[in-house]
């Protein structure tokens, strides 16, 4: 048995063991502090300029429109709404879900999960007023994607997915004098429409994707979005001959979209394919059926301007595939290039679901982003 | 078997790249006279590109095709020199397996490892990468190339992207990757080794905790087969030092040993040395191996050293890389263990003195068996929390190790200032004593004893005043 010899003061000593007591505590308190750092990345977002209310647009303009839309807005969201006109603001559109889009790619603008249903109201308002009136595209087409993505959700996508995931932008203040884009889009959607000094001056990069591709019911309706697009590559297909359809086979394979998000102002110098020069009038008409559903995604004059010009630009222009001529196939790929015009349809295998699905984008050699390139 | 890699699209960087697809990547081993590329091909484009069906007969399919396999990768892997001499390729056996970039869902792969030897006397950092599986045919496939692992400019386990290899879509041709790997030297080579070495105990929360166990009662002297009191410092700090040196022989041992390919069972070690820290504790509250703890250190080190190696031989190193990085990471080892003794032995010595110290040591010896009998349940297959919270003793360190300096601080502020009488061991009679004085027990110190300065100190006019002698200031 050991003794000590400890004649020490009391209150000294219940110092020293207070003291050590405490400190003792103190590191085990530290225990609970969690070290993990999360690394937030912080989203661009551009400088906040207020949409102007003093709208001398005439009625029934875009601009009208887009004023009207902000003037249901909170000032807070206004702000994310109204965001600065750059090149690098408008390249900020994906086919991704924004959840995929990492450290500061991510879509700008206000999200319309923050919107109530008069103000979805009013931005169905505004998209109309933009977007064509024919089934299965424009407006029609839009509201059929967002059921696809409702869908995705509801069947094992998560909260990933939905149009609650979807942006509303404006680059630069909405106006009849100077440049400004209309932005909207998500998964599988992109819609950008510039302006300058009032006209519509480019309405690409337009990009439409869908899983599921088929028919499938969500939000009470039937839907069955690019269903025109393929069924219009397939025929535009099957009206070549077997010597114009070797002509326009491509030896390469292609797995998704060349001119995917990205990927901009790299359109390729050389023409590959078939020369629409060659067709047929039947043919020629088929080609412009495949082309019109994508312009006819806008409002419908400023539609019916870009297909008489392209159309004008038939002869020069080329239509190629690779895989195989249903356009149903992993790996079917179909592409129309012509010196203005071009676009892309890919079909992909199933991400979320199972079954293939397509991406698909229309682009235009000399209007893209309305001809900004930086 | 699934492998499931995720490989960081964010690498990518620039503008919205939008990569939904399966890409191909090529991670680069950088060793002493060659490069290992390390292949994933994604299974679907590889059969697109190459012609060659696999069938969904998984890796049997792979083997039937094999040597379509290989003549396909031998024809499209083609690395020359910067002037054009090729370098010479061969292949490991083709595997299937998974992975899943972002956004991609799961997707099968081929993987296979290539060896690329330069010819002789060519420059083995600076070379065309002559690749284009995949790619020369669907032309929107992507291969990201990376550097793994390149032990001359300490790259360990990394995933820095050196270039991607794809078709520009302007041109249709595909863009040429030239891979110029960074300047390395064997002293990048040999720092990179130390630091892996001192971060590998910084972060190996059992090792340093079957140390500190360790060190709990070597400031204290055995009496009559209980801890008593203080060593003096002198004896202490070298009790202290030939147990860290008999540690350190004993796992430098066998971290040769186990580089060097000696066979380590990971899971039998892994339990061996929470069951040291076991064995440390119980000694740390009644001493089972006094007088021996030198050699029991050294047997353990020897455990230790076992799980050492496990770090420098997955890093597959050859002649001369491995014996600079066996001395560098040992060196590594020592330098952090040495800041962990130096961190805690002094305050250790300090508040050993103290009356208080045997319940904290005590204390400290019973949370330490915890945590190793968690562990050692964790590591025999039974996880638990008890483990889960041992894992996260690490980030309390500091706390504690502050806590042991102001205590310690606090203890010999109050010891010099002569109001703190601490525990007497039979050393404080050793200096200016009267032997003969001493009705004196072993661990007991007498009522009015002429004490050692050092550590106690009593009414010094008391003292003076009885019997003549005098104490010595």
């Amino acid at each position: 048995m050991r003794t000590q010899n400890s004649r020490v003061t009391p209150p000294k000593k219940l110092i020293v063991v207070s003291s050590m007591v405490m400190l003792l505590g103190l590191s085990l308190a530290a225990c609970g502090t969690d070290s993990d750092t999360t690394q937030t990345t912080a989203s661009t977002s551009a400088s906040s300029s207020v949409a102007s209310t003093a709208a001398t647009a005439d009625a029934g303009s875009v601009v009208a429109s887009a004023e009207a839309f902000a003037a249901t807005l909170t000032d807070d969201q206004k702000a994310s709404l109204q965001q600065e006109y750059s090149f690098e603001n408008a390249q900020k559109w994906s086919n991704l879900p924004q959840a995929l889009l990492r450290g500061g790619q991510g879509r700008i603008g206000l999200q319309l999960s923050d919107l109530d249903d008069t103000r979805i109201v009013a931005l169905d308002t505004l998209l109309q007023a933009v977007t064509g009136s024919a089934a299965g595209d424009g407006y029609d087409e839009i509201q059929q994607l967002l059921n696809a993505d409702d869908y995705l959700a509801a069947n094992g996508g998560g909260t990933d997915y939905g149009r609650g995931n979807y942006y509303i932008a404006f680059l630069g203040t909405p106006s009849d004098s100077g440049t400004w884009e209309l932005q909207f889009g998500g998964h599988h959607l992109a819609f950008a429409n510039t302006y300058v000094d009032g006209a519509l001056v480019g309405s690409t990069p337009s990009f439409r994707g869908v899983e599921p591709f088929g028919t499938f019911e969500q939000n009470g309706t039937s839907n069955s979005p690019l269903a025109n697009e393929q069924s219009s590559f397939a025929e535009m297909l099957a009206g070549m001959s077997t010597e114009e359809l070797a002509t326009a086979k491509l030896d390469s394979v292609y797995s998704d979209l060349v001119l995917k998000p990205g990927n901009d102002w790299a359109f390729p110098t050389t023409k590959e394919g078939v020369q629409v020069s060659t067709f047929t009038p039947e043919q020629k008409q088929l080609v412009m059926a495949a082309i019109a559903t994508y312009v006819d995604d806008i409002d419908d004059a400023d539609a019916a301007t870009i297909l008489a010009k392209y159309e004008s630009e038939l002869d020069q222009t080329y239509v190629s595939y690779s895989g195989s001529t249903g356009v149903t196939e992993q790996n079917d790929y179909v592409r129309i290039d012509g010196p203005s015009v071009w676009i892309e349809f890919s079909m992909q295998h199933g991400i979320v679901l199972s079954g293939n699905h397509p991406h698909s984008v229309w682009r235009d050699r000399t209007t893209d982003y309305g001809g900004t390139q930086e | 078997m699934l492998v499931l890699s995720s490989i960081g699209l964010w690498l990518i960087g620039g503008t919205a790249q939008a990569h939904v697809l399966p890409t191909t990547t090529i991670e680069l081993d950088v060793r002493a006279a060659e490069i290992d590329a390390a292949l994933t091909i994604p299974l679907s484009d590889l059969e697109a590109a190459s012609g060659i069906d696999l069938g969904s007969a998984g890796q049997s399919g792979i083997d039937a095709h094999s040597s379509e396999l290989l003549d396909y990768l031998e024809n499209h892997f083609a690395p020359t020199t910067l002037d054009g001499r090729p370098w010479a390729v061969t292949f490991d056996e083709l595997n299937l397996s998974s992975a899943e970039d972002l956004g991609t869902g799961i997707y099968d792969t081929l993987t296979t490892a290539a060896h690329l030897v330069p010819p002789a006397g060519a420059d083995e950092r600076s070379f065309d990468l002559g690749y284009d599986a995949v790619i020369h045919r669907v032309v929107t496939h992507v291969v990201m190339v990376t550097v793994r692992s390149d032990w001359s400019t300490g790259t360990i386990d990394s995933g820095r992207e050196i270039g991607t290899v794809g078709v520009d879509s302007v041109t249709g041709d595909i863009t040429p990757l030239t891979v110029h790997l960074d300047d390395g030297s064997a002293w990048q080579g040999f720092v990179s080794m130390v630091s892996l070495g001192i971060t590998h105990i910084r972060e190996g929360t059992d090792h340093q905790l079957f140390l500190l166990t360790l060190l709990l009662p070597a400031p204290l002297l055995v009496a009559a087969r209980r801890w008593g009191g203080p060593a003096r410092p002198g004896v202490a700090v070298r009790k202290i030092a030939a147990i860290t040196l008999a540690f350190t022989v004993g796992h430098s041992v066998t971290l040769a040993l186990g580089t060097i390919g000696f066979p380590v069972p990971q899971q039998p070690v892994e339990v061996l040395i929470a069951i040291s820290i076991l064995v440390a504790a119980v000694h740390a509250v009644v001493p089972i191996f006094a007088g021996r703890e030198a050699f029991t250190a050294g047997i353990f080190g020897l455990v230790h050293g076992l799980a050492f190696s496990a770090t420098l031989t997955e890093l597959d190193l050859t002649g001369g890389q491995l014996a600079v990085s066996l001395l560098g990471f040992n060196i590594g080892i020592e330098l952090m263990q040495l800041a962990v003794v130096a961190a805690v032995l002094p305050p250790l010595i300090v508040l050993a003195r103290t009356r208080i110290y045997h319940p904290v040591r005590a204390a400290a010896a019973v949370l330490a068996a915890a945590a190793a009998a968690g562990w050692v349940f964790d590591r025999v297959g039974f996880p638990n929390i008890v483990a889960d919270a041992a894992d996260s003793l690490a980030d309390v360190t500091p706390y504690v190790v502050a806590a042991l300096w102001i205590a310690a601080v606090a203890v010999a502020v109050l010891l010099l200032r002569g109001r703190l009488v601490g525990t007497a061991g039979p050393d404080a009679f050793r200096k200016g004593e009267d032997r003969r004085q001493g009705r004196v027990v072993r661990g007991r110190a007498p009522r009015h004893a002429q004490m050692d300065r050092q550590g106690l100190v009593e009414h010094p006019q008391e003292v003076h005043m009885r019997g003549g002698h005098v104490l010595r200031d």
